[in-house]
């Protein structure tokens, strides 16, 4: 049992003023003669956040937003440069020991996986590194394996396996402890969209529902975040730009959007009852108008569909446009915090 | 303990799938030993003097000397190699996240290798057996083992020191090569250090493979009392702790300096 002095905590994880640089030309020679792109750029600038316990929080972002480095100081294999970090009460730098015992982190990269063993050694491993022994350990290991769905296949070299199936050894290898805070990297990242929905599902029924395992999730997908998480950091250049439930971020960016396919016909009714003005521009096609509208969220969505068939307007589609990336990150104003990174 | 052994039997068993190539080097060393029998042979009777009081024959002195440089090699290379490997696929960095120490990490990924390398000693040495003319002392094999094992721990500084700069600016800087290189011509693994020229004659004893290599050639090749060897297996755990210490204390500073730097994986 771990000594480490611990912050009594109601929230699993705790980030203040956490600033982190990182020098994007390492090169030792260069950076002697002070050669450009051998000072320190910022990447993660005075960020501030709080998970709560049993909850599934996004870090959403572009690429280079300082996602993977922010995790990467939850897990302890990097040090801030200033502020500070606690996970389950504990300070990452000063107890890294204690805190590796209480989070798992499911990397974005397979190859991180030993690739000519199977998967049972691989989880094996990872439950040996966590103290597990004997009986107990391979009970822990079978169970994590069958959790993924992974039990009937344990016996192969994951170098054989799928892309998705190497994911769920990752989680399977991060789950075996059954710690009680799970960091994932971008775990759709290299899978079809048929794997990343099972995933998908998987995260939330399982992971958050099923072991109330607190997760962190980093992604670039809004619509994983929108799918997965209860409430979501928004991070751009370094810096958080919001942090809120998915939905006030949708509604922050304009609401929800939704695509309707009506007959051509009644596309003036339509447009009346989607409040779109006669300039919004509409895609015809075999006598079928397309529209875009916007929603003040998704409840509406019902009530307006309603409101169509009522008016007589023959609906063929009706579906939500997944929300981009860039349309939240515009609906923030992500613009100021990187005008005030001075190497954005 | 058991991460060490856990790390250890991962990494052996992924290891053992290259079978070929596994097979291959097993029989190449076998093949070698052929030229080095035949050259031995040749240069017995100009080598007999000078080997005199480490072995009587010239092939069993060259076979000894080559069991000493696979563990000079193994040693000095195959923490900077692991870890070069280990950053590229993020693998490192991953084990780094589990409550595993640095030290049995380093063990249970350099257990394979150096397990590796007594196999190899072995098939050697009993090949060498089986073709020379003079005796192997057998019974000595426990003693030979401690000295070898003392000299990987020497040159465990080293391979810790390149692998520290590996971790920090991804180069060993060829320390690696440079010192196995030296090693074997300066440490008697050849040749003895009289026939070095005298300005380098100084610098052999220098190199803990020349205190290692007499004491082992002389506890297993001339079957001589331990004491006689004690002042040189005393040298060589003054260079095995030396190098421990350094080597370990350059990688705890490296790992710290790389969990700053971001150096840990490779972006």
């Amino acid at each position: 049992m771990s000594t480490a002095p611990r912050t009594a905590a109601a929230a699993a994880i705790t980030m203040q003023g956490v600033t982190k640089s990182f020098r994007a030309d390492r090169a030792l020679w260069r950076r002697l003669r002070g050669a450009p792109g051998t000072e320190p750029r910022p990447v993660l600038d005075d960020v501030g956040l709080s998970v709560q316990r049993g909850e599934i929080f996004g870090l959403v972002g572009a690429n280079g937003a300082g996602k993977t480095t922010l995790l990467k100081i939850l897990s302890t294999v990097l040090l801030p440069d200033r502020g500070s970090v606690t996970v389950d009460g504990i300070d990452v730098v000063a107890h890294p020991a204690a805190v590796r015992t209480r989070l798992a982190v499911v990397p974005a990269d397979e190859r991180a996986l030993f690739w000519r063993v199977s998967a049972t050694e691989n989880v094996r491993l990872f439950a040996s590194l966590y103290g597990l022994r004997g009986a107990d350990r391979d009970d822990a290991v079978e169970r994590a394996l069958d959790l993924v769905g992974l039990s009937h296949v344990g016996r192969q070299l994951v170098g054989s396996f799928s892309s998705g199936m190497r994911q769920r050894t990752l989680i399977a290898r991060a789950l075996v402890t059954r710690p009680p805070i799970l960091i994932l990297d971008e775990p759709t990242r290299s899978l079809d969209p048929v794997t990343a929905r099972e995933l998908r599902r998987f995260i939330r029924d399982v992971l958050c529902d099923q072991l109330g395992a607190t997760i962190v999730l980093a992604t670039h997908s809004t619509e994983e975040a929108l799918q997965l998480c209860d409430r979501a950091a928004l991070l751009v250049r370094g810096r958080v730009v919001a942090t809120d439930t998915l939905s006030n971020l949708h509604a922050a960016a304009g609401g929800a959007r939704v695509r309707v396919r009506v007959d051509a016909a009644h596309e003036a009714r339509a447009r009346v009852l989607l409040h779109l003005p006669k300039d919004v521009i509409s895609a015809a096609t075999e006598g079928l108008v397309t529209l875009e509208a916007t929603l003040p969220d998704v409840a509406h969505a019902p009530i307006v569909l309603d409101a169509l068939v009522r008016a007589g307007v023959r609906v063929t589609e009706f579906a939500p446009v997944p929300l981009s990336l860039a349309a939240l990150l515009e609906s923030v104003g992500a613009a100021a915090p990187i005008e005030s990174l001075r190497h954005a | 303990m058991h991460r060490l052994l856990a790390v250890a039997r991962a990494y052996s068993l992924s290891m053992l799938t290259y079978r070929t190539r596994t097979l291959v080097s097993l029989i190449s060393v076998l093949v070698a030993v052929i030229p080095v029998y035949f050259v031995a042979g040749a240069l017995q009777p100009l080598a007999a003097k000078a080997i005199a009081s480490e072995s009587t024959e010239y092939f069993t002195y060259l076979i000894v000397g080559s069991v000493a440089s696979f563990v000079v090699a193994e040693a000095v290379s195959a923490i900077p190699s692991l870890i070069s490997s280990y950053i590229t696929s993020g693998t490192l960095e991953q084990l780094l996240t589990t409550p595993i120490r640095w030290p049995s990490l380093l063990g249970g990924l350099s257990a394979y290798g150096f397990g590796w390398v007594a196999l190899r000693a072995l098939v050697l040495l009993i090949t060498a057996w089986v073709w020379a003319t003079s005796t192997i002392a057998w019974p000595r094999m426990l003693e030979f083992t401690l000295i070898m094992a003392l000299l990987a721990a020497a040159y465990l500084g080293v391979g810790l020191i390149a692998g520290a700069l590996m971790l920090s600016i991804r180069s060993s800087l060829f320390i690696p090569q440079a010192v196995g290189t030296l090693s074997a011509l300066l440490g008697t693994v050849y040749f003895p250090a009289d026939v070095l020229p005298p300005a380098f004659v100084p610098f052999a004893a220098l190199v803990p493979t020349t205190p290692a290599l007499r004491a082992a050639r002389q506890l297993l090749l001339r079957d001589q009392a331990l004491s006689v060897v004690l002042p040189d297996i005393a040298k060589l755990l003054a260079w095995a702790v030396a190098g421990v210490l350094i080597g370990g204390l350059s990688f705890h500073l490296a790992l710290v300096h790389a969990r700053r730097a971001g150096t840990l994986t490779q972006y």
